[in-house]
Parts: structure tokens; sequence; C-alpha cells
């Protein structure tokens, strides 16, 4: 099926574009690479080359190289950039310290973000990074380009930056790494107006949301995540370029509970797609895996010899919730005690489907340590439908916000403020009852607690008696 | 509005801090003026920053307010 835009899409001349030609872009040899030495003695930096993977010290010296070969008039900050950049990485391991200073500048004007201010402290041995300014470039949901975009977008960044960039950040965007302030307007004006593409989340506001492949390219995936993330992406504009929030917040989307941008580990709030119906089931394709004429995996771990698949030992018996077995030879499933762990899906993906009354699980809180431990999200929302306009999830969205922007402390999390109030006062918030799944373990996790009006006639309970007997 | 934008530059011009929480401005507006709610206030802040007295501070992983030329709230350079 083609890809129908929802609005009138403008043509991107990508052609008028174009900065440099190919030839202008590969203007070194192999051989001269070898001889290249950047004007700095760089030995630490030179064995992060030394490893078995990709490193990007080779390839910020062939940059570096390129700059070095590129004519004056081709490029709008300094051509050293590159070199004193490796120059500043290598006296910050003698000096077991970084030479970065970062804050202060945070965007082009009207934005609260988008931008990172980053300068270097020793300025006069690096003179042409004293300011090199880092943006976030909001990445097209599941990250798919035209090679077009992509050869304009590093046209532009070679032109008026370092060149150098990161695809993508953690936080899934474009990182544009260094370039200096008087080039950060220009740059914004050529994204937005040329290649229609907005910068991206940092600071105190909504994160570029982010979501898996999705349907484009994966069986699995339960909702449109392309569709859910550039949703909240463009109706979540105020809030992702205005700063008003405590601290960020950031949305993940992951199309099936296999989670591949790992949403529960990662974002304030993950929406995981799943299903409330039976995983369905082809008896025909499980007998056909169990006679060994379907690779099980789809043939992912065909490398070794593991012998014949065993659908007992390899699906059945490892189920967490030991809720399949087999009778007479049909598998069968209690999809009751599911809980979504994706092992025989993936394993028989030709036999077994995800079902078909799909939506989105919510779960909330998930951060990384930076002021508490690290923490999981938790499940919230066991089940909501997620089909345009979204209007159900945008309204627990609204509520969840509205509580955090009121309670929340500066720097502090949706999930650490969820812990100091506790769930129950989370649960009231957006008014959801209890349920076990909330529970990381039923009857011994005492997390939910009951109040008094909740229990039909209520307690007797004397506290001073009951102190008596209990000191504290 | 215009209430909102002028308890907000009163407060930032009084405090001795020279960037400010987004909280922190809301509590001191809403001292002033109880019934002003966090949405109008961020609105007062984005029409200030707009018109170029306030202005945006970040360190990258949270994000500041700051009255322009007051503190280091503007690129060195």
């Amino acid at each position: 099926m083609a890809f129908e835009p929802k609005e009138p899409q403008k043509e991107i001349k990508y052609q008028e574009l174009r900065i440099y030609s190919d030839e202008e872009l590969n203007n070194y040899t192999e051989e001269e690479l070898k001889q290249f030495k950047i004007k700095h003695d760089i030995p630490d930096v030179e064995e992060l080359e030394k490893g078995p993977w990709p490193s990007f010290v080779a390839d910020a010296k062939r940059e570096a190289l390129r700059r070095r070969k590129l004519a004056d008039d081709r490029m709008l900050i300094d051509r050293d950039v590159v070199e004193d950049m490796l120059g500043q990485l290598q006296l910050s391991f003698d000096d077991g310290e970084t030479h970065w200073k970062h804050g202060g500048i945070v965007g082009v004007f009207g934005y609260g973000g988008g931008v990172i201010g980053r300068y270097s402290d020793v300025p006069e041995k690096f003179p042409s990074i004293t300011a090199f300014h880092t943006l976030r470039v909001n990445q097209p949901a599941s990250k798919f380009y035209n090679t077009d975009f992509l050869r304009s977008l590093c046209d532009l960044w070679e032109y008026r930056g370092s060149g150098l960039l990161n695809m993508h950040g953690s936080t899934g965007d474009i990182i544009l790494l260094g370039t200096t302030t008087e080039q950060l307007e220009p740059i914004f004006y050529e994204l937005t107006h040329e290649l229609q593409q907005d910068l991206g989340g940092s600071g105190s506001n909504l994160r570029t949301p982010s979501c898996c492949i999705g349907k484009a390219r994966c069986e699995f995936a339960c909702i449109d995540t392309q569709d859910l993330c550039y949703e909240l992406t463009t109706y979540y504009q105020d809030e992702l370029h205005r700063p008003a929030f405590p601290y960020k917040f950031k949305f993940k989307i992951d199309g099936c509970p296999n989670g591949c941008v790992a949403s529960i580990a990662r974002a304030d709030m993950s929406f995981i797609g799943t299903w409330r119906d039976e995983i369905r089931i082809d008896q025909e394709a499980v007998k056909a895996y169990m006679a060994g004429e379907i690779e099980p995996n789809a043939g992912a771990h065909k490398g070794r010899d593991w012998g014949k698949f065993d659908i007992q030992k390899e699906v059945i018996d490892l189920c967490p919730a030991q809720c399949m077995e087999l009778d007479n030879g049909e598998l069968k499933i209690n999809n009751q005690e599911c809980v979504r762990c994706m092992h025989c899906i993936n394993v028989m993906p030709r036999a077994l489907k995800p079902g078909k009354d799909t939506g989105v699980t919510i779960l909330c809180g998930a951060k990384a340590p930076i002021l508490e431990g690290a923490q999981m999200s938790t499940m919230i929302v066991p089940f909501m439908k997620a089909e345009p306009p979204y209007d159900n999830i945008k309204e627990f969205i609204e509520k969840v916000w509205e509580w955090w922007m009121e309670e929340g402390k500066n720097r502090e999390r949706l999930g650490e403020l969820i812990q100091r109030f506790g769930l129950p006062k989370f649960l009231e918030v957006v008014g959801l009852p209890p349920a076990p799944q909330m529970v990381k373990i039923p009857r011994e996790n005492p997390y939910i607690f009951w109040k008094e009006e909740d229990v039909p006639g209520g307690w007797d309970r004397d506290i001073k008696d009951y102190r008596a007997r209990h000191k504290r | 509005m215009e209430e909102i934008k002028k308890a907000i530059v009163e407060f930032a011009e009084s405090s001795k801090k020279t960037k400010f929480y987004f909280k922190d401005i809301e509590k001191a507006v809403q001292k002033k003026i109880p019934d002003a709610k966090a949405r109008e206030i961020k609105k007062a802040c984005t029409a200030l920053i707009n018109e170029g007295t306030l202005i945006y501070f970040s360190t990258g992983s949270s994000t500041m307010y700051g009255l322009k030329g007051r503190g280091i709230t503007e690129d060195p350079s």
C-alpha cells in the first residue's frame, strides 16, 4: 500500500539544497588517510581505534582530513573543530576530568529547547571549539529517511557546523555535534523552512517522542506506532518547545510487548501495544514447527546445531505464566494468564499471532539513575484502545501532567513523584481502581492500602491499645 | 495576562537569584494573584520570551528562566 500523507506535503527540492558535489566530499584517498596526523598528539584517544568495533575516533579523523582539504569558502565555522575536539578529549584523558561546560544558550528564538550550549573551558588551547553547541533534531517516526534528505542534512551540517553527528542519540534525535552561536539561527531556518524538519526537545520539556518500526515492517505491531508518535509530537508542540514542566518528560511507543524501543525502561510514560482477546493459533503451522518443517525463531538461531525443535522444552516449559499445554497434539493457551512475554510468538511466528482486538498498555514512571536509582515503569492502564484521534490517550496524559506540574518538585521525575506520594494517590489522580497487575508481587508487596471507607463496615482499631503492646 | 506578566517581571527583578525554575515563578505569581492558573502563567512567560524580556537558560536536562541582561543568561560570545 502506498503511503498517503494526511496533510498536503511541500515538495522538498533536494537537488537545490545540496551544497557539495560527491567529488568535493570524497576529497582524500585511503593512502592519505593512513599518513594523516591531526595537529594534536592524541595517544590515548587513538587507543579507542584498536578494539573490535568501529571507532568514532577513526570516523572523526576522516572528517578532520576532509575539512583540511575543503576549500576555505566551503565551510562557515573553523576547519580545525574536529582536530580540536579530539585534542580536548586527549586533555580530558590526561586530567581525568571533562573540559566541556554546558548550559546557557538553549535554543533559537522562541524555543526553550533543541539546542544545548557547550563551551570549552580551555579555549586558549583549542580556540576553534570555544563554543561548540549541540542541536537535537526531531527524528522522523521510526527513523525512516530518504537518502536525499540525509545528504542534504549532512551538507548543511558540513557547511554550517562541524560535520560531526550522531545517528541517533539515546534520546532518539539526530544529534548535530558542534557549531558556533551565530550559526544556530541560520541552521534552524534551513531545517524548518527548507527541509521541513523541526528541532527536538531538551531541558524541562516534553522530549521528542520516539517509537519502534511498528506496522511499517513488523508483523507483531498491535498499534500504528508511527501515527501515535506523530500525533503526540504535533499535538503537544507547545510542551515540546516551551518548557513549563518540573523536569524532562518522555513518551516512548512500542508496537508490541517485545519492546524494541525499551519504553518500559526509558519513558516517563510508556505505550506498549497489546491485545485483549486471544493469541491466534494456526494448529497446522504448530504441527509444521513440531515436525521441523518450519524453522523456529524464523531461523534466527540456526548457526549452531541445537537439535530437533522441542516445543515442550523450548516453548511450553518456558512460558512464565505456565499457561500453555499440548493436548493431543493441539496447542492450547489459557489466555487469561498470559503475561505478554512474547516468547511463544517469537519462536513460532507463523503459528502464533497477537490477538485482533488491539490497543495499548500504558505504564508510567521509568527513568535513569540521575537523582535516585533507575526505575522501570509501573503498569497503570492495562488496556486502552489506540485509534485516531487518540482522545482517550490525550485525556490520560493531561490528567497525569496536571498532577505532576502541580505537585512535582523542581527536577522531580514522574516516577519519583509517584514514589513520594504512593501509587494509591496516583491512581486517585488518574481515576483508576487498583489492580493486581500494578503490584510486582501480589500479596507480598504492600503497595495498596485499603482505606476504611473502601471496606464495607469499616473497622475498629484502638491505636493506644495497639501501642501498649507494640513499642514504636 | 498583563497583570501576570507584570508579576513575573517584578519577581524576577526583586529576586537575589538570576535564574528561576518555572515552579518558583508560578508560586511567586500565585502569591500575588491567587487564581492565576499554571497554563496562563506559562503563556505569560512565553509572551515575555517572545518580547525579549525573559530568556531561557538550560543545562540540557532542565530549563530555567532569567531576565535578559541580568546574570549569565546570555551567550558569552
